[in-house]
């Protein structure tokens, strides 16, 4: 076993081993705890525990390593903590609260995202504490029709059963359910009949999530239409279904699609990072002599290439690496290596001028349109 | 009388042009068209086939199509987005007559009032002041059939002489040469011969912007081998990589020619079997080459000597070759002494007629070919028959049933037209697929000519800025709404597949035509129901001519993938390449391959005169015009498709450095750029790409913009083509408060 | 998704057009820190996955062709990905397809060696020390033969164009008074 994945085994035991303890203390020694849902309990054991290792292993990768370390050590930074504690709300609002960018890549593929993104958030923040007996509910003694819920065995809000916030509280899960199958139809539609989607697609990575959410919305539907209107027909065998569906759906949490709920967060510490980069030393093109990014970026990207077994170096001092050249003039380097290929071929010649060679410029007029920078920051890659 | 209704900016506003942009429909990548198009592209000449998607009556994107053997799916950024000029908000919906109360100055008039109201301003001018009082402009963007039966309608409904066509400013020169040295007027050979060939001459021709497929050609043929010579004054892409570049002095093409063909009798390189078996006329040109040695041609071209004689020994030397040009020789005083030298140097090579032997001009338009042959250029009828010529005129009366007394005899050409309106002998005017007020040279001079005619009519997918002093706006259909041939520069004639029907009251320009003739009471030769019966009856009247069309079907062009005119009979296939040994044509007769009584072809002296205006004290600087690769002609489509406009938005005065710094411009200055007939402001762009005594603006742009409003409007007088390519300026730069 | 640039127009009309050359051991992917980037078994290497990519720019500036291109507002990376629904159902990418010169060309071995017989297609290619290998190929010259391009000793190259006084007749020119 290496050291990265021995490290990541270690960690993913300790996560795995917390969460049991949690489990038992927030049941109050297992008081509270419905030994019809051990099987469940086990899988979010399994769960947590694979997470905790790929995430660890994914962490020991040098880019995201580095990214970890310095997405916090920015974070800090004094001159920036105030500023980034401020960003940091605005982003979690808009990117994970709104979705604010996947909107923007399409209006319905927004929709979609956001209506699964929520309706398992609501879900999950339900049906854990439930099966782990951090929350039960009780009726109040001498108000039968009243109900109490516990959180850690602590009382706490009282409702009447039959009143609109207890319809609310008791249905909770079958609107989640709904919201998530809305966004699974939307999000389905977009996958049959998109070609971008289509030409990339694969069955485990893109459908088979969509399918395992589906199924188990559609199951905790169906266990309350069997005992809300069919007098508990087949609701044992659906109930097992159910959990087939969602102890499934568990396990594949640390492997396929869904593991990007937990690397997602890097882009707020990327954003962070991108922040204090723009106000800290630029790095110069030693081609061009333009400014493209930060120089903590491009000494970042030094270190992790060669801790990725790259070697850019070059010759020339003056040069050092070639991570010091802008993307634009790469792409010029590029052709003018080819065309030095031909020289003396081919008709033309180097043209003889006193000046340096010139930056590239964009062949039409207005950039962003079908060849330009795609943004802003596209812009300063492309320095105009 | 044509002066604008309203301000000219609330015309731009109502009317554009504006900018169409991919957005819904055409940016859902989720959508399954409703059927595919397989048709062609709606710009030059090369006419690319493409494939339009179609859905809900809209073009809503394309396919390259790769079974189209001239550009096997290959397509320039003009025809990737030729799909948005579709559905535009822009877009003539209904007829419209000039309002100035109205916004924009136009309010919308139902069809029927509008061609009632078209047809009896034609009666009142007709019977005040004569047939010829008014006058038709006509385009080369349009198919065969309607350009045959526009023709049709001057000749036999209007029964005026002036009839002309935009062609005027695009082909007349090197048709007048081909037909003076070749007896037929058409590209010599298909384009595959180009790969064949060993050195490729290329004589005023922005390949890679104007006929961007023809790169794939050329550059094909270099990887086989051959040798490229560019003769421009600009290094234009083409030139970039050439072998030999020759930087001419813009107005002395002919002389380069002329020297040439000295270094050519001088060192022998001839093909005297050739010479002596097919041609007439060498003595004479030889003769009058003898004063061109090099060190003049160098003198009267700016070209080095050494470059004049390394491209005589290439060209002489070679075993194949195909020479090719296109406006930049074409756009003089003395065009088509331009082409007869080029022509010259072919016939004297003897490489012409076999594979890989080749000449051909580029044509500029759509249907350039084909709409310079039947019948809508001033002095010609169907199948290239001649308005002057009394068999043709009796083939063509007969064809049409009626007296060929009735066919008026050749009249004025597109410029003498404004001329004529200037002077007060035309004064009604209709113009289809036209817009002189970017087109046409010295463009102050015909607004002037607009604000006199009494009564000006247009027809016109978008109101296009000469629309702008229309009295009627009749609305007609875009390329992808009719179907219909056309005849691309090859020769080759492709059918137009209709994709989508017209959208509001517009309708094809055939069905207005129609509607005009019945209403002027000529029913009779006007009652088709469709492009297919227009183009049976144009294989009748082309037969026997020499564009010999009545062999070409429908079906056989869909079958072949195009056919070559002349196609004589239906079993005939087609006629890729002219001028075979051995090969029959209706004016040879079996005597040569070329069209002439004794089948040989003709050298004819080409006399180089200087331009009109040539460079003085006062003004310095050459001016020269052309395209850049984004836009298209007088941009009435291509200014209003977005990615085509950011590609290029706006003129710009190409100069070199030396100049500039002269003047004390850089880059990016705003310059103003004077001649005698005009101004214009625009930005400088300094580069060392074009000679130093040059200056290059491209002429896609209206009003203000419009670089037609320098040139000068000399003509040639063979073929009346304009001479856009000189005129004399002087330029200074303009304080930043300018325009 | 390609590049297209002047590369000095004050000098020279040379245009460069830059796709993915789809490197058989992506520095991009390497770099990502969210693993956003795949390359297929066929040697297609894709434009970062969506759910995935942080739009941290590390592929935008490690790529040593140059070629990512970051949409920030939409926190993702994109770049060619060999038209991979075109290619997929076995259609040319639409650049080569359209490409009016073909400069850019899809092919198979031998269409390219009877298309273009003086030359031979390279991938491998030279930069400081690192030499990367693509399934992209640029055209070489067949004689001389040259085993890779070497893109870093381009550093200091210039376009290549004419020389418009190269065949001038240089005559006394006065630009205006």
């Amino acid at each position: 076993m290496s050291k990265e994945s021995l490290k990541a085994m270690l960690w993913g035991l300790a996560t795995a081993a917390v969460t049991a303890l949690l489990v038992v203390a927030g049941s109050r020694n297992l008081a509270y705890f419905d030994a019809e849902l051990i099987a469940y309990t086990f899988a979010v054991l399994f769960a947590v525990f694979a997470i905790a290792y790929r995430y660890s292993m994914w962490l020991q990768r040098p880019p995201t390593a580095l990214y970890w370390k310095r997405g916090w050590q920015v974070f800090f930074r004094r001159r920036f903590f105030l500023p980034n504690t401020g960003r940091w709300f605005l982003r979690v609002a808009g990117d994970f609260a709104l979705n604010r960018f996947i909107f923007r890549r399409g209006r319905l593929r927004g929709l979609a995202h956001w209506l699964i993104m929520w309706g398992c958030i609501v879900a999950v923040l339900i049906t854990v504490p439930l099966s782990f007996g951090w929350i039960h509910f009780e009726s109040v003694p001498g108000h039968l029709r009243d109900y109490r819920a516990y959180l850690f065995g602590f009382p706490t809000l009282a409702f009447p059963l039959h009143s609109g916030l207890g319809f609310l509280i008791y249905h909770a899960l079958d609107f989640a359910a709904v919201v998530v199958i809305a966004g699974v139809m939307l999000a389905m539609r977009r996958r049959m009949r998109d070609h971008d989607a289509a030409s990339l697609q694969m069955f485990g990575e893109d459908f088979l999530p969509l399918v395992i959410l589906f199924a188990i919305s559609v199951t905790g539907l169906m266990l309350t239409g069997s005992y809300t209107w069919m007098k508990g027909y087949a609701y044992d065998f659906i109930t097992i279904l159910h959990a087939i569906t969602v102890i499934f759906g568990l396990l594949w949490l640390p492997f396929g699609k869904f593991f990007h709920i937990f690397q997602r967060p890097a882009q707020l510490g990327v954003s962070f990072y991108k922040d204090v980069g723009k106000h800290e030393e630029k790095a110069h093109c030693r081609r061009c002599d333009h400014a493209f990014t930060s120089r903590m970026k491009v000494e970042d990207l030094i270190k992790v290439e060669r801790e990725l077994g790259y070697n850019y170096t070059m010759a020339d001092p003056a040069s050092d690496h070639y991570q010091w050249f802008c993307p634009r003039c790469r792409r010029a380097m590029l052709i003018l290596a080819q065309s030095a290929l031909w020289g003396g071929i081919r008709g033309g010649q180097p043209i003889v001028t006193a000046a340096l060679p010139t930056l590239p410029q964009s062949a039409l007029g207005i950039p962003h349109i079908d060849f330009g920078p795609l943004g802003k920051e596209d812009e300063e890659n492309f320095h105009p | 009388m044509a002066l604008l209704p309203v301000d000219c900016t609330a015309i731009l506003e109502r009317f554009g042009p504006h900018l169409a942009y991919s957005e819904g429909l055409r940016l859902t990548t989720g959508v399954e068209p409703d059927r595919i198009v397989d048709t062609h592209c709606c710009f030059c000449g090369q006419q690319c086939g493409i494939r339009l998607k179609v859905k809900d009556n809209q073009v809503f994107g394309f396919e390259p199509r790769e079974d189209f053997p001239f550009n096997q799916g290959m397509l320039c950024p003009k025809g990737v987005k030729r799909y948005l000029q579709g559905s535009h908000p822009d877009r003539l919906l209904s007829c419209y007559e000039r309002d100035p109360r109205s916004p924009g100055g136009f309010r919308p008039l139902p069809y029927e009032r509008a061609i009632e109201r078209v047809a009896s301003e034609i009666q009142r001018i007709q019977s005040a002041y004569g047939p010829d009082a008014f006058a038709l402009l006509s385009g080369a963007s349009l198919t065969n059939e309607k350009a045959y039966l526009i023709g049709k309608f001057a000749h036999m409904a209007l029964k005026t002489a002036n009839i002309d066509y935009n062609g005027r400013l695009c082909m007349v020169s090197a048709g007048a040469g081909n037909k003076k040295a070749f007896g037929v007027d058409r590209a010599a050979n298909p384009w595959s011969d180009i790969l064949k060939a060993e050195v490729i001459w290329i004589s005023g021709a922005n390949v890679a912007e104007c006929a961007p497929i023809t790169t794939n050609y050329i550059w094909q043929a270099r990887e086989f081998g051959a040798k490229v010579i560019v003769i421009d004054p600009r290094i234009t892409p083409i030139a970039r990589t050439c072998d030999l570049f020759l930087p001419i002095k813009p107005g002395s093409d002919v002389a380069l020619f002329n020297g040439v063909l000295h270094l050519m009798i001088e060192n022998d390189w001839l093909d005297h079997e050739f010479i002596n078996s097919h041609t007439a006329g060498f003595n004479d040109v030889a003769e009058s080459v003898k004063a061109w040695t090099p060190e003049k041609t160098a003198a009267v071209t700016g070209v080095s000597e050494r470059g004049i004689r390394q491209a005589a020994e290439w060209w002489g030397r070679a075993k194949t070759s195909f020479l090719m040009h296109a406006r930049g020789i074409e756009h003089h005083s003395h065009g088509v002494q331009n082409v007869l030298g080029a022509i010259n140097l072919v016939l004297a090579s003897g490489r012409i007629g076999r594979p890989g032997c080749g000449y051909g001009t580029i044509t500029g338009q759509a249907n350039g070919q084909g709409a310079r042959e039947h019948g809508q250029k001033c002095d010609q009828l169907p199948g290239y028959r001649e308005l002057n010529n009394p068999a043709h005129r009796a083939e063509v009366a007969q064809v049409w049933g009626i007296d060929p007394r009735e066919l008026p005899h050749a009249g004025a050409d597109a410029y003498e037209i404004f001329r004529k309106i200037d002077r007060g002998e035309i004064r009604g005017l209709l113009s289809i697929c036209f817009n002189p007020m970017v087109s046409l040279p010295d463009n102050n001079f015909i607004r002037r000519a607009l604000d006199k005619v009494e009564f000006y009519a247009a027809v016109d997918f978008f109101l296009n800025e000469t629309a702008h002093h229309a009295d009627v706006v009749l609305p007609s259909a875009l390329q992808e709404e009719d179907e219909g041939t056309v005849t691309q520069l090859e020769g080759r004639v492709i059918k137009i597949n209709k994709a989508v029907d017209c959208p509001g009251d517009a309708r094809p320009d055939w069905k207005i035509v129609q509607d005009l003739a019945h209403r002027l009471g000529c029913e009779r030769g006007f009652s088709f129901q469709s492009p297919r019966e227009i183009f049976e009856e144009l294989r009748r009247a082309s037969r026997g001519g020499i564009a010999d069309y009545s062999g070409i079907t429908y079906e056989k062009i869909e079958k072949q993938n195009g056919v070559f005119w002349p196609c004589p009979d239906e079993k005939h296939t087609g006629t890729p390449r002219l001028f075979e040994p051995g090969s029959w044509n209706p004016v040879a007769q079996g005597a040569g391959p070329f069209y002439f009584a004794d089948g040989k072809a003709r050298f004819n002296v080409a006399t180089y005169t200087p331009s009109a205006e040539t460079t003085d004290e006062d003004y310095p600087v050459i001016l020269t015009t052309g395209r850049v690769v984004s836009q298209y002609l007088s941009g009435t489509q291509t200014r209003r498709i977005g990615p085509l406009v950011d590609q290029y938005p706006e003129p710009r005065v190409e100069m070199h450095p030396r100049l500039a710094s002269r003047l004390g411009i850089a880059d990016g200055d705003w310059t103003t750029v004077e001649s005698r007939r005009g101004q214009l402001t625009l930005r400088a762009q300094v580069v060392t790409t074009i000679r130093p005594d040059t200056i290059f603006i491209p002429y896609h742009w209206a009003g203000s913009q419009s670089v037609n409003q320098l040139t000068i409007s000399a003509q040639d007088p063979i073929s009346r083509i304009p001479e856009f390519k000189v005129c004399a300026v002087r330029l200074r730069k303009t304080p930043s408060t300018g325009s | 998704m390609i590049h297209l640039e002047y590369l000095d127009r004050p000098h020279s009309v040379q245009t460069a057009p830059v796709v993915c050359m789809h490197c058989d051991s992506p520095t991009c992917a390497e770099v990502c820190p969210a693993d956003a980037i795949k390359r297929t078994a066929d040697g297609v290497v894709q434009a970062a996955r969506k759910p995935r990519c942080i739009a941290c720019n590390n592929c935008v500036l490690a790529c040593p062709f140059g070629v990512p291109k970051m949409a920030t507002d939409l926190e993702l990376m994109m770049k060619c990905d060999m038209c991979y629904d075109r290619t997929s159902v076995g259609k040319k990418p639409m650049c080569a397809t359209v490409c009016p010169s073909q400069a850019l060309f899809y092919g198979t071995e031998d269409e390219i060696e009877r298309l273009r017989p003086n030359s031979v297609p390279v991938n491998r290619f030279q930069f400081g020390d690192q030499t990367i290998t693509t399934q992209v190929r640029v055209m070489a010259p067949k004689t001389p033969a040259v085993e890779y391009v070497d893109v870093t000793s381009s550093l200091n190259a210039q376009a290549i164009g004419q020389d418009i006084f190269f065949n001038i007749l240089e005559e006394p020119f006065t630009g205006g008074k």
